[in-house]
């Protein structure tokens, strides 16, 4: 929001006579100047070959001084934290939408005089908050002649009978899902969409709104639909389009996404069903990606001036046309929108008709806070590789971010341990963390490496008690680190495979196994094959990232 | 301004056989008089985008000093050079369904009943639009919004002329009023530009309509053909000029040369070249009689079917100084967020 350049003016009138002054050439090398760019990961596709582009070209600032742009993608809710915490020190901060500003300016100021953010500021790229669906399965809630929102979605997600309810038994449930709130903006929108809807209202939400019992459990019901969370809404849609309806029937993104879906579909690279943008009729948000540069204390003059001239390399006509590629809306409104922004994509630009309104910094935060109450539980079975190949900082690193990662998980959420080398041993039974988790924590602590790998034996036992223990009204997940080969099992891969395939109905709501090949020694294909048999995720880790991959996989509950 | 600086070092000002140089510094208006007012900043012309503000700094300093910073009516060192009046810029299909053809008088009064409505456009059998949202800038840090609640002032008490202290200070209706009016407004923003650019790239979807100057609202239409539909620039039935007045500082370190030169400045800025430039390519209304604003390529005659009109409505009176202090001081005691 830069001031209108010649309205407001004010003048000094001078008779001075300017000299040129002649300063020296200066004989100075050229240094860099560096700007970190942590940025919502949505526009990932579009912003990095720009930043090659631009740092290929070697700008420099009037010192000098040649530009860098080194950019980090992270989900907008979790870089406020990172950004507050001082962990990361960005210059530039672009998060998925200016939603999120506020609530960094409150955190910050509980510490500093001064906003971290100042409300000027531009914005790079538009795109609207959608909840992508199916194109059949849309057809049978009426799309699009009917208009739906999040009440309906929210109704059908309550409903015992799912799709049953619309003639289609064989769709199943209706498997909804959206990313973690407290990591990612399209998880924060979508719990605040639901708050609006759950009170009926689009603008006005009250603090009474969101301390009333009806909201409470209008939310609790629609989350029990929610098949798992997680931190980035671009890997949530890439889950949804790789695995198609039975893993997912709707899910709230970005219509940037769906573009890109339908772009890959029409192309042949993608064989999924066609894909749709449903705009909520009651409104929703946008996501409109601000370019902030930080009014932080790291920040100086020559990185400052350096972010704007990336700014406005950003803003320049030709990036901005190239946005409309990838689905996005330029932030530019002299650009006229076109191809690929059309109903062959699933899209429709005439809409959204309306917005909710965005809620003061207190509110957005108890709805958090509310949504913390009544999320969907997990059940997780973990099983830990403790063969003598994790001897030394392997095993001291698994045992400390375990202990964290129990540490991370609710009260309600319940928790199976499961060590494993010759032997499998389970050390407590599927119970909830309110009970025990400081026990958990320490027997964790002090467990000990030695013996050979049952690696298959050890999955099958904690899938088998999974499926007789727990609860299908929890997201179930098995978490897996493993650092070597499987040696001592009786069963082998293929039967694992065969008894933990999941059906094809259903396979949003099954059991999902998280893998870690830890080290270098991991059979990183064995556990991607497995995690990926099921429908959840493989990480590679060591002993430094073990404690970041446990973190990102208790996003998904 | 940047086109003047440009052409003045084409075509140099000379005064008494020395070159004049300009130096200029962009500023909202408020921060402007205020820092002028209390002595931080000392410029020889000042120009804020409306003479709202040379009536304060003219009030304020003489309650301040005893000698006023600025004299409006010393038509030779205060003059108007560019005028375009406040409109409000409306989807045609939503303006359709709320007032038909013409809102004709109480323009802010039906605005302020719709967005107060909390049915929103269901009141109008349009749910599908949302609740009713409007757009202006912050009054304390943009002179269009300021302009805004002035013309919201004057409709409420029913007049064009005479708003007095009492008006403001000893009507709790009219109180009320306009905190339910400013309180559906979701954000007040700082600058004029971005509410014109936001409604025409969101569309719709985020603001119904927007109070904007004329010339804002001609500096974007082209962007908004083809995309989200038609937009529509309403006059208010009684408005108010942004007159950008230049008026040269009352004070001493105001040389008796830099006077002339100042002077000299502000006729240049006035002269039929840079006049018809501002009009043609900006948008603005000219001061000087001699450029026709119906001249063919106009954007006034290019954006008539988007409602721009030749002849506008009649100006309300300018308050005075103390009256404008009292909205303002009102506005920030009870509805700045």
């Amino acid at each position: 929001m830069k001031k209108s350049s010649y309205a407001l003016c004010l003048m000094i009138i001078t008779l001075s006579i300017i000299l040129t002054s002649c300063g020296g050439t200066g004989l100075l090398s050229k240094n860099k100047v560096t700007i970190e760019m942590v940025y919502g990961s949505e526009k990932e596709e579009w912003l990095v070959p720009l930043i090659e582009e631009f740092n290929k070209a070697k700008n420099e600032i009037e010192s000098g001084e040649v530009i860098e742009i080194e950019a980090i993608p992270m989900g907008s809710i979790e870089s406020i934290r990172r950004i507050i915490s001082q962990d990361l020190q960005p210059v530039v901060w672009s998060p998925a939408s200016d939603i999120v500003v506020p609530m960094a300016n409150a955190e910050w100021k509980k510490e500093h005089s001064t906003d971290l953010v100042s409300d000027q500021f531009n914005y790079l790229v538009l795109s609207p908050v959608v909840i992508a669906m199916w194109q059949p399965m849309a057809e049978a809630l009426g799309w699009p002649d009917g208009h739906l929102g999040w009440s309906d979605i929210s109704q059908l997600s309550i409903s015992e009978e799912g799709w049953d309810a619309f003639g289609y038994p064989e769709w199943g449930s209706f498997k909804f899902g959206h990313t973690h709130p407290n990591f990612s903006n399209s998880g924060l929108v979508s719990v605040i969409a639901q708050a609006y809807a759950g009170v009926k209202k689009q603008r006005d939400l009250t603090k009474e709104d969101i301390e009333s019992t009806e909201l409470t459990s209008f939310m609790q019901d629609v989350q029990s639909s929610i098949i798992h969370y997680g931190k980035s809404t671009g890997f949530f849609a890439t889950r949804m389009f790789e695995r198609g309806p039975s893993y997912l029937s709707a899910a709230v993104m970005y219509e940037n996404l769906v573009v890109a879906q339908e772009t890959k579909r029409i192309s042949g690279e993608s064989s999924q069903l066609p894909v749709v943008a449903i705009y909520p009729k009651e409104g929703t948000f946008w996501s409109n990606h601000p370019y902030i540069i930080l009014n932080a204390p790291w920040v100086d003059d020559e990185q400052r001036e350096a972010a704007q001239i990336f700014e406005a390399y950003l803003l320049d006509t030709e990036q901005q046309e190239q946005a409309i590629q990838f689905g996005f809306r330029p932030a530019d409104p002299a650009i006229p929108l076109g191809f690929p922004l059309d109903t062959n994509h699933g899209v429709d630009i005439n809409q959204p008709q309306t917005v909710l309104e965005v809620p003061q910094a207190d509110i957005t935060i108890g709805i958090q806070d509310l949504w913390s109450q009544v999320k969907k539980p997990v059940d997780v079975v973990v099983v830990m590789d403790t063969s003598g190949s994790m001897h030394g900082k392997k095993i001291s690193s698994a045992r400390e971010s375990l202990g964290q990662f129990i540490g991370l998980l609710d009260d309600r959420d319940r928790v199976q341990i499961i060590f494993f080398s010759t032997e499998i041993i389970s050390i407590n039974e599927l119970s909830p963390l309110a009970n025990d988790r400081e026990e958990l924590q320490r027997r964790v602590s002090a467990i000990s490496e030695g013996g050979g790998t049952r690696l298959f034996d050890a999955i099958l036992n904690a899938y088998q008690t999974m499926e007789k223990s727990g609860n299908e009204d929890h997201i179930r997940a098995v978490v897996v680190l493993s650092d070597g080969m499987d040696t001592d099992s009786s069963l082998n891969m293929e039967d694992l495979i065969n008894q933990i395939g999941v059906t094809d109905e259903e396979s949003g709501t099954a059991i999902k196994i998280f893998t870690i090949a830890f080290g270098n020694d991991a059979n990183k294909e064995i556990l991607n094959q497995i995690s990926e048999t099921t429908g959840g995720r493989p990480y590679i880790g060591n002993p430094d990232s073990i404690y970041d991959i446990y973190a990102e996989i208790e996003t998904f509950f | 301004m940047d086109e003047v600086i440009q052409q003045m070092e084409k075509k140099p000002l000379i005064v008494d056989g020395h070159p004049v140089q300009v130096n200029v510094e962009k500023m909202g208006s408020r921060e402007m008089y205020l820092s002028v007012l209390d002595g931080k900043y000392q410029p020889d012309i000042i120009s804020p985008a409306s003479s709202l503000q040379i009536n304060l700094l003219e009030d304020l300093s003489r309650r301040k000093y005893g000698d006023p910073l600025v004299i409006q009516s010393d038509q030779q060192y205060c003059k108007q050079v560019l005028l375009t009046p406040l409109v409000l810029v409306f989807w045609a299909d939503r303006a359709q369904v709320l007032w038909g053809a013409d809102p004709n008088v109480n323009i802010w009064v039906k605005i302020n009943e719709a967005l107060t409505d909390p049915e929103g456009w269901s009141t109008f059998g349009k749910p599908e639009w949302g609740y009713v949202k409007f757009g202006h800038t912050d009054p304390t840090r943009s002179n269009s919004g300021f302009m805004t609640i002035v013309l919201m002032a004057y409709e409420y008490m029913g007049k064009t002329s005479g708003m007095t202290v009492d008006n403001i200070l000893k009507d709790a209706q009219f109180q009320e009023w306009l905190k339910n009016f400013e309180g559906s407004i979701s954000e007040f923003g700082s600058s004029t530009g971005t509410y014109m650019k936001d409604i025409i790239a969101y569309g719709p979807s985020k603001y119904d309509m927007v109070a904007v100057y004329e010339a804002t609202a001609i500096e974007h239409l082209e962007n908004a053909q083809g995309r989200y539909g038609e937009l529509i620039v309403y006059y208010p039935p009684a408005t108010i000029m942004s007159d950008h007045p230049f008026c040269v500082i009352n004070a001493e370190w105001v040389t008796p040369e830099k006077r002339k030169a100042a002077q000299a400045f502000i006729d240049r800025l006035t002269s039929p070249e840079l006049q018809e430039i501002a009009m043609m390519k900006y948008g603005f209304r000219p001061v000087n009689s001699d450029i026709s604003i119906d001249q063919p390529g106009s954007p006034f005659i290019i954006y008539a079917n988007n409602g721009l009109h030749i002849d506008i409505p009649p100006e309300i009176e300018l308050p005075a100084g103390d009256v404008l202090d009292t909205l303002l001081q009102f506005w920030i005691r009870n509805i700045q967020r």
